[in-house]
């Protein structure tokens, strides 16, 4: 069997991407499959690197004018309707879930979101996913071919590293008039459509969350931080630490911070060395964020709240406080040094 | 010019953050008894119905015409959210019918995955039970009823709702229906205004930063971390006033659909629950003060992990 | 003679240092209100006179040097403990005020298991009391809605009472001996008994006080046995606010001690309970709790009594008891709260009161009406009784309205303070009270005298006999 991996490199995100995809390769894969990458891109620049990215050895290009990901359609269908690709997997984020529903949609198979593994058997693909906001695990059976699964964001930790050498098996330029910026082209479109619905389509905000999932060393603010200005100074006490920042979903929808430093199911997930979490109770949805920690450090008063025994070590006291105290000891030490 | 017609779904939900601990242990062998516990607005589509009364009310500013629609599919726990936005300015409000009153079963009937006999054969697991289950966990269904709403019953031109729900978490509905209507998908969007031609200015998260996009309907927009989240009420007057409107009930039958039917071609069928062991050591770490905890905390778990960050 | 700003500062570091008085601008104006006005927190715009300091008192000789300070230059002091009242008790009424904060003491300094009693300093949380003798198969019996954030000084300075008050009464009847310390430095402890006659019970002269006679330091609670193993729950559905109040006092009346006994009107109820409840029902339910035999000899006699209500209809008591474990509001759920306002603009508000059985129903049927007709932008107007008693009930109007017009600051003045105004006078009218148990405040501070009638000589003499300087939380009970 055979599964195609899909990069796309026109946005900030590829190198999380070519991670996930690569570490879900080696860990979370079973059954006996080989495969190729479709690397998406738009920049010529962008072009070398791409390919290095890609998590297989054998690689087909598509080049495309726009940010949007449809333009990437006709190859891919074409390929699902070759029959011989069973398995197509791209990374958890929207553009993967949009490219691999539609994908699903037009070739008749069946698609998964957020995949922790999948597992190819003969006639089905069994799969694991959080469900009930990450509150449990849900096995799932894919029955109809080809099978588009996004894959959980989470493969950090790549013990295969991304193969050494390619191979282009394929290029094909679909950056024609029809991809103008922001257009999406849909192969199903009616008349009713009509041409370009989406105009002058412009990024407005420099990628962060990107950095968030990369994080080898976060802070979480929660509830606790109590209000903006508890959720400032946390932040800053994560500055001088030179940890990365991220909030839980109540603190960004009160505004206390910037919504791309959500972490958990609505959010980033992330698999960093190192998280402290500082005044959230770690409902499970907050908790899918972080999980994947190698150590996890929970401050929070209340010793019944969930992240006390979901963590590796506790401290049972305010959590500004806390932060600021630390803060001060790892600045220290670092000029000390 | 002519006036947008919009249409909002979205899904009333159990809570599931009011269900305990020990329901969530006991979910790999008798399922997710969700019956018992209140309903709330699944939180993206509750960001969806309000961003569109915004929409609404700049678009009247504007001189522009919007006519809002609500569907929900759901049992008859979701009349007094239909009743609540036909108050406040919802003018089209309807329920496919789901549990009692339909041909659609009523997740609620039974909990989810209860599955008894599957569980009882000792198979890995409670199997789902689909009859059981609703649609709980089984988008492609959803997205055809929602696409054969809005083409045989609403026509409308511009369809909004939330980016995900739960318990299937799986966030492909919108792409689906997308896909059946033959129309664009912009999703994470996190807000819609009218530029006065007809044309809509909505912002977009990416995985990449926030996108700006000019788009004419018709097109699908899927609601995402909204800074708007909260639903606004309606006055004991408002309620009054459009006390004699109708909420349309509907079967699925009525769309032309055989929901059994639909349900055996879902291509992604759950098989089984499992439960979450999270604890790790939660070694509370002692000390007077907060200064004294933060070091002894650097000093036994942090000093050496720190160097190499 | 008037101290300045400054200078109250200086005297109060002076007493306890400087890292205990706290002069930050923002915390100091957002402590200038407390719930009654939290509009003007969320939307951070702020009306009130800023205080001068916030003092954290550490101990009883600390509070009672800060008392004698404040008397010596007639500065007005408002104690405070857990910060959640919800009447204006916190609200500063007059400029450069000194807020004793007693959060910090907050050890729990005895639990007797042999004597069933249990001492804790003022800023003992409720719910790390509640947590440390329930590791003991014990409980307070007290759980207010506020138990994650409200503390033991603010609780019996409120007089407040919790969700389990028909089995375990209010705090009142929880309260065996206190230490408080009145203006002049007074430190004064009443001694734990089970019950004495040796003349009137000096008790009830502290428990709620609301911080207007004088500071509670310390206090000791009763504890009882805890067997949520055999706690039983019962629920119904019926249509008519006045056959609830009648099953309510039928089940008191023929002595039954449920811990809870409530009714909901269908507004209220539609919060909760639309997942079984149909939109036009009111939802009546209890909870028998107590040793196995007489937690089912409760409910048993309480099913029959309501049986005998053929508009009662019996639901699945799994619904109470999923609400029951979903209760208690801490920070959380109160910031969210706040949010949704900040969004929508859409308040919520309560004002509880208590009448006799004859009574009850036409107080919550003229004020519900009056308030509906009366008042703009209502969006919900319900309520619940939810405390009885042999001879009457309690009434927690529960509603909801949009500010329209006016900027948050003003909220209080169109909208809230006429609905209080309206529950007032509806509740005189017929003899009840207008102040079940949070309190007067300040909010209802103006209905002091008609509440009281010719007893307000007594309320007004202690007073006088112990705040001559009128230093204690100005305004609150009695109005400027
Ligand atoms: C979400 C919510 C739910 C609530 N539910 C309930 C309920 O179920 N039952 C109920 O009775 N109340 C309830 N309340 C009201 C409030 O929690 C109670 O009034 C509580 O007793 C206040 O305790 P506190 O420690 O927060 O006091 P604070 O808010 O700090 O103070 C309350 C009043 O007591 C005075 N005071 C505080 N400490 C002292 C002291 N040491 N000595 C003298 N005076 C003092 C203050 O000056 C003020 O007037 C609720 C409030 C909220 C916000």
């Amino acid at each position: 069997m055979r599964f195609a991996a899909l990069l796309d490199g026109t946005v900030a995100t590829a190198a999380v991407q070519a991670q996930a995809l690569a570490g879900f390769l080696g860990d979370g894969l079973r059954g006996d499959l080989a495969g190729e990458t479709f690397v998406l891109y738009c920049d010529e620049r962008d072009r070398e690197r791409l390919v290095d990215l890609a998590p297989t050895r054998d690689v087909r290009l598509v080049k495309t004018a726009a940010r949007r990901p449809e333009r990437m359609f006709d190859c891919l269908t074409a390929a699902a309707r070759g029959g011989d690709t069973a398995l197509f997997l791209a990374a958890a984020g929207a553009t993967g879930t949009e490219i691999v529903t539609r994908l699903a949609c037009r070739a008749g198979g069946g698609v998964l979101t957020d995949a922790l593994t999948i597992e190819a058997r003969p006639q089905r693909l069994v799969c694991r996913k959080n469900v009930y906001s990450n509150h449990l695990v849900g096995r799932f059976e894919l029955r109809a071919r080809p099978w588009c699964v996004t894959v959980d964001a989470c493969w950090n930790d790549t013990r295969r590293s991304p193969s050494p050498s390619h191979t282009i098996l394929s290029e094909s330029d679909e950056s024609g008039d029809a991809g103008r910026p922001g257009a999406t082209t849909d192969t199903r479109a009616t008349g009713a459509t009509g041409a370009a619905p989406f105009a002058d389509a412009e990024l407005l905000e420099a990628p962060s969350s990107g950095d968030l999932a990369k994080s080898r060393f976060l802070v979480v603010a929660g509830y606790g931080a109590a209000s903006r200005e508890g959720t400032e100074r946390i932040a800053d006490a994560a500055r001088r630490m030179g940890a990365d920042f991220g909030v839980s979903r109540p603190v960004a929808m009160n505004a206390w911070a910037p919504m791309d430093r959500l972490m958990g199911v609505s959010g980033t997930r992330a698999a960093p060395a190192l998280c402290i979490v500082a005044g959230a109770s770690g409902a499970p949805a907050l908790y899918w964020g972080i999980e994947k920690a190698g150590l996890i450090v929970a401050v929070n008063p209340d010793e019944r709240a969930p992240i006390v025994a979901n963590s590796d070590a506790a401290l049972l006291d305010d959590a500004v406080a806390v932060l600021e105290e630390l803060a001060e000891i790892v600045a220290g030490r670092r000029t000390h040094e | 010019m002519s006036a947008v017609r919009v249409l909002v779904c979205f899904k009333v939900t159990p809570d599931f953050e009011a269900l305990r601990e020990a329901d969530w242990a006991a979910a790999a062998t008798q399922g997710v008894q969700t019956r018992y516990v209140r309903r709330v607005l699944n939180c993206f589509d509750e960001s969806a119905l309000e961003l569109a009364l915004g929409l609404s009310d700049a678009a009247a500013r504007l001189g522009v015409t919007v006519e809002l629609g609500a569907l929900s599919i759901g049992g008859r726990e979701v009349d007094p959210y239909l009743k609540t936005l036909v108050a406040l300015g919802y003018e089209r409000a309807a329920r496919v019918a789901a549990g009692a009153d339909g041909d659609i079963a009523d997740t609620d009937a039974a909990g989810v995955g209860v599955g008894a006999a599957a569980g009882a054969a000792g198979v890995d697991g409670a199997g789902l039970d689909r009859a059981a289950s609703g649609l709980d966990f089984a988008p492609a269904v959803v997205a055809s009823i929602i696409a054969s709403y809005v083409l045989r019953a609403d026509h409308s031109d511009l369809l909004v709702l939330g980016c995900r729900s739960g318990p299937g978490d799986g966030g492909t509905v919108p792409f689906r229906v997308a896909e059946a209507l033959g129309w664009p998908c912009l999703t994470r969007v996190t807000s819609i205004e009218p530029l006065g031609d007809g044309r809509l200015r909505v912002g977009a998260m990416v995985d990449d930063g926030l996108l700006r996009v000019t788009l004419r309907p018709p097109c699908v927009l899927a609601v995402g971390n909204a800074l708007v989240s909260h639903l606004r009420a309606p006055t004991l007057k408002d309620r009054l006033e459009r006390r004699e409107r109708r909420i349309d009930v509907l079967a699925a039958a009525d769309l032309g659909l055989d929901i059994a039917a639909e349900l055996r071609r879902e291509a992604c069928v759950p098989t089984a629950l499992e439960t979450i062991d999270r604890r790790r050591r939660g070694a509370v770490i002692a000390g007077a003060t907060p200064r004294d905890k933060a070091r002894t905390l650097f000093d036994s778990y942090l000093s050496d992990l720190i160097e190499t960050l | 003679m008037h101290l300045s700003r400054e200078a109250i500062v200086e005297g109060l570091q002076r007493i306890v240092g400087p890292a205990d008085v706290i002069t930050d601008r923002r915390i100091l104006v957002e402590s200038s209100v407390d719930n009654f006005r939290k509009l003007q927190n969320i939307f951070d715009v702020h009306t009130m006179p800023v205080p001068a300091a916030i003092v954290m008192a550490r101990s009883t000789e600390q509070v009672a040097a800060i008392l004698r300070f404040a008397g010596e230059h007639t500065i007005n002091v408002i104690p405070r403990t857990g910060g959640t009242a919800t009447e204006g008790g916190l609200e500063s009424a007059v400029p450069d005020s000194i807020i004793i904060d007693g959060s910090a003491m907050n050890r729990i300094v005895d639990i007797d298991a042999y004597d069933m009693q249990a001492t804790c300093q003022c800023g003992v949380p409720l719910q790390a009391l509640e947590d440390r003798v329930r590791e003991l198969g014990l409980t307070t019996g007290h759980s207010p809605q506020s138990k994650p954030v409200a503390h033991m000084g603010g609780l019996v300075a409120t007089r407040s009472i919790g969700q389990f008050s028909t089995l375990y009464g209010g705090i009142e009847d929880m309260v065996v001996g206190l230490e408080a310390v009145f203006p002049g430095g007074i430190v004064t402890r009443i001694k734990n008994v089970p019950r004495r006659a040796a003349g009137p019970d000096i008790r009830h002269v502290v428990i709620g006080n609301e911080g207007a006679l004088c500071f509670i330091t310390e206090v000791t609670v009763k504890l009882f046995p805890y067997f949520p193993e055999n706690n039983v729950f019962l629920g119904y559905t019926l249509k008519d606010m006045k056959t609830g109040f009648e099953v309510l006092r039928a089940v008191m009346v023929n002595g039954y001690k449920p811990s809870v006994a409530r009714v909901y009107d269908p507004g209220d109820a539609g919060l909760h309970f639309s997942h079984f409840a149909a939109d036009d029902d009111c939802v009546l339910l209890f909870m028998a709790e107590g040793p196995a035999g007489i937690a089912k000899a409760t409910a048993d006699g309480i099913a029959a009594i309501v049986a005998g209500f053929a508009e009662c209809t019996r639901v699945d008591s799994a619904y109470i008891e999923t609400w029951f474990n979903d209760l208690c509001w801490g920070p959380d759920k109160i910031t969210a709260e706040d949010e949704r306002i900040r969004q929508t603009l859409n308040v919520n508000r309560t004002t509880e009161i208590s009448a006799d059985w004859s009574s009850i129903n036409d107080i919550y049927q003229a004020a519900r009406a009056r308030i509906i007709a009366e008042i703009p932008d209502i969006t919900m107007m319900g309520g619940h009784s939810s405390h009885s008693y042999i001879n009457g009930t309690n009434m927690y109007f529960n509603y909801f309205f949009n500010v329209v017009g006016v900027g948050p600051e003003e909220e209080t003045a169109k909208y809230y303070l006429p609905i209080i105004g309206i529950i007032c006078e509806e509740t005189l009218k017929r003899g009840g009270s207008i102040v079940h148990h949070h309190g007067m405040g300040k909010a209802r501070a103006p209905w002091v005298r008609d509440e009281y009638g010719s007893s307000y000589y007594i309320l007004e003499t202690l007073k006088h006999a112990f705040d001559p300087e009128g230093i204690m939380n100005k305004g609150t009970i009695f109005p400027l």
